[in-house]
């Protein structure tokens, strides 16, 4: 072979494609192998430029879901993983509202009871005689805590 | 071979483990097909999640990167769909990230006068990639970026290795055409 590479040929041999005439013709011709240094040159230039400029703009991952703790699960998607931080936050935001409501109930009930409980107190502290002996009570009708003689009157009227 | 297999099923049972051997040839793929570093990320990160979800359905009859890179790809080809962003055509119209990757020309201590050539070359290269058709920019950056062989980009394309090497070859010859421009 002496004639030189053609284009098509230099681009042959950079894919890969190269017979045995061509390689023993760039092996003694300098001009075909200028022009494939040339070439190889440039497109190692390419390399370094991009891999030079990538390494100046690489964002390195976000946290990635399945890590090596949850191996086995995939991850979730965007949406599904929003949704649940949502409902995380609402249920954060519901509880204290719905137990304040609870407690307030509670204390709510128990003056109640504490309520009725003095009502109760205050019913047996001011009765005059023991409940079992009230039907006597009534019977003899000694009732001191009158002062103006209304009751006695009303007895005497009811003995005439 | 069955050694890597069992490496790449251990690899990817373990999605801290995939992230951190991958992500940054996930990355710098997506960066460079997209080239909108946000856009990049969230591709990558969707890329692991999905491997990770899909694990079970992969078989090892490929690397774990190349896998991978299938993913990538379809998420890649999916994301501009689906937003209907033009991105290579945006960057063609900017061009803005184009001079800035343009210069990064690593400094190999060359005269003034080469490493204008250099910068030359560089941004017909650049200007090259950002015009091909999806399919030979997809193929041009797994093979000159990410150093994938043949069968490997086929893999991860889902293309078969002949369509491979077209694609290749057409992609080459784009951007043999723009150097001879540039010069």
């Amino acid at each position: 072979m002496s004639q030189h590479l053609s284009s098509r040929e230099v681009s042959q041999w950079i894919v890969g494609d190269r017979t045995p005439q061509q390689q023993r013709h760039v092996g003694q011709c300098a001009e075909c192998g200028a022009e494939l240094a040339r070439m190889e040159a440039a497109l190692s230039l390419f390399r370094g430029s991009v891999r030079h400029w990538s390494d100046g703009q690489v964002r390195f991952p976000r946290p990635l879901a399945p890590t090596r703790g949850s191996r086995g699960y995939p991850a979730r998607p965007l949406p599904v993983r929003w949704a649940l931080a949502a409902a995380a936050l609402l249920v954060l935001a519901v509880v204290p509202i719905y137990r304040n409501a609870q407690d307030r109930q509670r204390q709510a009930d128990l003056a109640r009871a504490d309520a009725l409980l003095l009502e109760q107190v205050d019913a047996e502290v001011s009765r005059a005689v023991p409940r079992p002996m009230e039907p006597l009570a009534k019977l003899v009708s000694w009732d001191f805590s009158s002062t103006d003689g209304s009751d006695e009157k009303t007895r005497n009227e009811e003995i005439r | 071979m069955i050694a890597a297999v069992e490496r790449s099923a251990s690899e990817i049972d373990d999605l801290d483990t995939l992230v951190r051997l991958h992500w940054l040839r996930v990355f710098r793929f997506a960066l460079a097909s997209l080239r909108d570093p946000d856009a990049a990320a969230s591709v990558a990160q969707d890329c692991f999640l999905r491997a990770y979800r899909s694990r079970e359905r992969f078989r090892g009859d490929c690397s774990t990167q190349a896998w991978l890179m299938r993913i990538a790809v379809n998420l890649i080809r999916d994301y501009a769909r689906n937003r209907r962003l033009q991105f290579w055509k945006r960057a063609q119209a900017s061009a803005v990230d184009i001079e800035a990757a343009g210069q990064c020309v690593p400094d190999g201590g060359a005269s003034p006068e080469s490493e204008a050539v250099a910068k030359e070359q560089l941004a017909a290269v650049w200007n090259a990639a950002v015009g091909l058709p999806e399919r030979q920019r997809t193929v041009f950056l797994l093979r000159f970026v990410e150093d994938m062989d043949l069968l490997e980009i086929a893999a991860a394309t889902g293309m078969k290795e002949g369509t491979v090497k077209v694609h290749l070859f057409r992609a080459l010859q784009a951007v043999r055409e723009r150097i001879g421009r540039s010069q």
